[in-house]
């Protein structure tokens, strides 16, 4: 229980320093969800179950889609207003 | 600020912090140690009190009661706000059309990846209403149902694409369930108002521990944060959807402050 415990905590902190490491948005939101993935894991390690569900639906699902969704919208738009200006890409 | 100036300000910062902090580490109780005297007592008391196998939801409906209508509502003004944001002629035609960046070719879904969705959908739908519903006996409630029951949604749009998701989850229908959610959990303290008693008293009978429906008021509120959670997640997602579809060439936006919107 104990290794389990250590092997969760540094893949913790591999994962989070992973996020922090990536430069691509895009990648990072995925880096992020890893993250989440790993979180869930530790908190059922750590007996807390409730906790484990809310962080797999909100920091593995909810989040990155949000992300991910904004990212979008973000290049679909540069790219309407650099059509609209007429300017390049 | 210069480059040079910036770790001599970092260095100077840690050096005020860590004493505090190393004396606020070395205070803490230990990993893994007993129960704080807060736990031990809710352990012992809430069992026969409320007739409830989960403390947390014990303590979220019933002891600190007050507390999760103020974080329900923050949900609520937090999702109005988000709508009221992202509000705009995108995406509300329900057209399945994905927003194009620079002529990239959009890829259709894999069919494994539809298969699996909608094999794994309806089935995440069930067990968010399930971890739900068990709220007063096993480790989950209703936020945690609710949340489960919104990513369900997201397998579903996965698996249909844009605009059959659009058809099967309707945002009016979204936005009553979150409504009714709030609306629930405030009938729910206002009851024991009517009967005389204090806001949020537990007044319905408590039933019998490891039960499904134990826990008295509990259930009605556990119900109203169910509805409120999965509702409030779903119209954020659908928002958020939205603002990657491509615009209708009809439908010019004039509060967007562009002229002549192109798909």
């Amino acid at each position: 229980m104990a290794f389990l415990l250590a092997a969760m905590l540094l893949l913790a902190a591999a994962s989070g320093l992973a996020v922090v490491l990536t430069r691509d948005p895009r990648r990072q939101v995925f880096a992020l969800a890893g993250n989440g993935l790993v979180l869930t894991l530790l908190f059922l390690v750590l007996q807390a179950p409730d906790v484990a569900l809310s962080e797999l639906a909100v920091g593995t699902a909810a989040t990155p889609l949000l992300f991910l969704a904004a990212l979008a919208a973000v290049r679909i738009n540069r790219k309407r207003d650099a059509a609209d200006t007429g300017g390049p890409e | 600020m210069s480059p040079k100036l910036r770790p001599a300000l970092l260095a100077l910062a840690a050096l005020a912090i860590l004493p505090g902090f190393w004396r606020v580490a070395c205070a803490l109780p230990g990993f893994g140690s007993p129960v704080s005297p807060y736990g031990q007592a809710v352990n012992a008391l809430l069992p026969e009190m409320r007739r409830v196998s989960n403390m947390v939801s014990a303590i979220n409906f019933d002891v600190r009661g007050f507390d999760t209508i103020g974080e329900e509502f923050m949900l609520l003004a937090a999702v109005a706000g988000t709508v009221l944001l992202l509000r705009g002629g995108r995406g509300e035609d329900r057209a399945d059309a994905g927003g194009r960046i620079g002529g990239r070719a959009i890829v259709p879904r894999a069919d494994a990846v539809v298969l699996i969705c909608r094999i794994c959908g309806p089935f995440t739908f069930i067990f968010g209403v399930y971890v739900a519903l068990h709220a007063m006996a096993t480790p989950g409630g209703g936020f945690q149902g609710g949340v489960v029951i919104a990513s369900s949604l997201l397998l579903i749009y996965l698996g249909e694409g844009y605009g059959r998701w659009r058809q099967l989850v309707r945002e009016p229908v979204l936005d009553a369930v979150e409504g009714a959610g709030a609306l629930l959990f405030v009938a729910a303290g206002l009851l024991p108002v009517f009967l005389g008693l204090r806001f949020l008293t537990n007044v319905l009978p408590f039933g019998t521990a490891k039960d499904m429906l134990s826990g008295g008021l509990m259930i009605v509120e556990n119900a109203g944060v169910t509805l409120a959670v999965a509702g409030g997640f779903g119209t954020v997602l659908l928002e958020f959807m939205e603002e990657t579809r491509a615009t209708t060439s009809e439908v010019a936006d004039p509060d967007d402050g562009r002229t002549g919107d192109r798909a």
